[in-house]
């Protein structure tokens, strides 16, 4: 059977809660290859800084094999930045490093009263963004679906304040962590809000600080939902919630978020959550993007595959960034067995 | 000297302490052990650690989560900075010094904190170089200090390929170094892969084995004393 459909298309109408004529394979976070860099012949480090750069490394992966989607940025401190924090990029790096957060904001409890930046969007590397999102647009927004990330407000705080303090203090003074939240959650609808101005189709928030493996599921209910609410509350376009490591208990609240689909990672036991959620929810997973898909061979590629489409994944998703130096091979493989598994 | 009765009602404030996250109470329960002449290191051992342990099936059990789990280390070095200076060093036949910290790329450093604070109560010297740390510098610190243990942190996959670097250039340097690495992504057939000594997986394993670390050296104490007694 030949395929009509666009990329594009597919994407789209499985947020629409549409008939799609197979799963779309794609994600929500970053997916730049170390193929895709050789063959534009950037150096990692460089992309980061650079308009053009990035949006070319962001639709090399559609190019290539087919991937159904083109993603920027690569990493987590866009929002971070924007607020005044100092990031490190390794320029003197040839390895792959993402970009992380030199200096944070908060140093210590006192300090917790934020002032948010009037020219919140004018700052940082928003405004580049904004050109990337443009330009992916104009490359691929005909073919592929396109889209980006903002961080979630509890893994945003993790960047501007010290994580041993914001884990301690969501405990012992919730109310502060709060209200600390609430204004990083105001940060988060800006920037997403530009997105949608330059464009994209598509919305994840990665919100992966408040995991399982961290946090109880009591405390995401009452700390971390409300203001994931009010965040999805005003994301116009399709949104996808990312939430990695142990999810299997709080994927009933992720479903209460507003997101138009949750995104879990090889953690979690799709099947049940399917069972859990119903047949419509929007289900994105949930294979291991190192040790499956960089590490495993084309056999435990395929196997892996078939698994989340088995158990019932509305698209076949990673369960973080997909890691640079995944082999052609075992790309390959991943989209051939997408489109031809059970057809 | 205390009575066995108060002996044990001291431990016992000073594993619930821990458990209990109280840092008022541990280092109450810690000068209290001290002025009613407990020997300090069973006042860490069977009271402070003994309660990490439970805080540690805890957390496995999900009763605590990472928040929880940090304000019992705060607790249990409450009571730790007050009774380590009491501690009588004893010859274990090991050098105790490890080098630790997070490799370059990662700035998370809440699982090697927790090593680091299980090292700590070993009564080790630790050398800890922190997070995003530059590859060769745990090299140069090893070489440095002449550890015995380096042990390497990654939460991220993003970083943990970093590792493999660090452990070739050190078995290079000295191949009589032990290495242990952690974090989130690592697993056995990483370590394995990489030739690491040993790993812990995360936070729990982490924790269980920094625990059987210090088992052995407990029973490498216990051994010692058994021999000067004869």
């Amino acid at each position: 059977m030949t395929t009509t459909m666009t990329a594009r298309e597919r994407v789209l109408k499985l947020f629409a809660g549409e008939d799609v004529d197979r799963p779309p394979c794609f994600s929500g976070m970053g997916n730049v290859t170390t193929e895709g860099l050789k063959a534009l012949n950037q150096k990692f480090a460089a992309t980061h800084l650079d308009a053009k750069m990035m949006a070319a490394a962001a639709v090399s992966t559609y190019r290539l094999f087919g991937f159904e989607c083109g993603v920027a940025p690569f990493d987590l401190c866009i929002e971070a930045e924007a607020l005044g924090c100092e990031i490190n990029v390794y320029a003197h790096s040839e390895d792959l490093l993402y970009p992380t957060i030199k200096k944070k904001l908060i140093h210590n409890e006192a300090e917790m009263e934020l002032s948010i930046p009037s020219n919140l969007t004018g700052r940082g590397r928003v405004p580049l963004m904004l050109d990337v999102i443009g330009l992916m647009k104009k490359d691929i927004g005909s073919e592929a679906a396109v889209g980006s990330y903002v961080l979630g407000p509890f893994t945003l705080a993790g960047q501007v304040m010290e994580l041993n303090d914001l884990l301690k203090l969501s405990f012992k003074k919730p109310d502060k962590i709060g209200r600390l939240l609430d204004q990083l959650s105001d940060v988060i609808i800006q920037v997403a809000g530009q997105y949608e101005k330059a464009g994209v189709d598509y919305i994840t928030v990665r919100e992966m600080g408040a995991t399982s493996d961290v946090l109880s599921p009591r405390v995401f209910k009452s700390l971390i939902l409300p203001y994931l609410r009010k965040i999805f509350e005003k994301i116009a376009v399709p949104s996808v919630l990312h939430i990695c490591g142990k999810t299997n208990d709080i994927v009933p609240f992720m479903a209460e978020s507003g997101a138009k689909a949750i995104s879990v990672d090889q953690k979690n036991d799709v099947a049940e959550t399917r069972k859990k959620l119903g047949n419509k929810a929007l289900v994105f997973g949930n294979y291991d993007p190192y040790n499956v898909l960089v590490a495993g061979t084309p056999e435990l590629v395929r196997q892996t595959i078939r698994k989340c489409m088995d158990d019932g994944v509305s698209a076949v998703w990673p369960g973080c960034d997909i890691w640079p130096t995944v082999p052609a091979e075992n790309f390959k493989t991943m989209m051939d067995e997408v489109r031809n598994y059970r057809r | 000297m205390a009575t066995e009765e108060k002996k044990k009602e001291l431990l016992e404030k000073l594993r619930n302490a821990v458990i209990q996250y109280d840092e008022d109470t541990a280092k109450e329960a810690a000068n209290e052990a001290l002025s009613t002449g407990i020997d300090a290191n069973d006042a860490i051992f069977n009271g402070l650690v003994s309660g990490m342990v439970e805080v540690g099936r805890m957390f496995e059990a999900q009763e605590y989560f990472v928040p929880e789990l940090l304000m019992c280390a705060d607790a249990l070095y409450a009571g730790l900075d007050i009774l380590k200076p009491h501690v009588k060093q004893l010859d274990l036949g090991v050098k105790g010094s490890v080098v630790i910290g997070t490799v370059e790329g990662d700035v998370h450093d809440i699982g090697k904190n927790i090593v680091k604070m299980m090292f700590d109560v070993a009564g080790f010297t630790v050398y800890d170089l922190g997070r995003d740390v530059p590859l060769d510098k745990f090299v140069q610190e090893q070489l440095r200090t002449d550890s015995d243990l380096v042990c390497l942190s990654a939460m991220m996959t993003t970083t943990m390929t970093g590792m493999k670097k660090v452990i070739d250039d050190l078995r290079t340097r000295n191949p009589n170094v032990k290495i242990m690495i952690g974090g989130a992504p690592v697993s056995q057939d990483v370590a394995n892969k990489y030739g690491a000594d040993g790993y812990a997986k995360d936070a729990t394993n982490a924790l269980k084995d920094a625990i059987n670390m210090i088992s052995s050296l407990k029973k490498m104490k216990d051994e010692a004393e058994a021999r000067k007694a004869k």
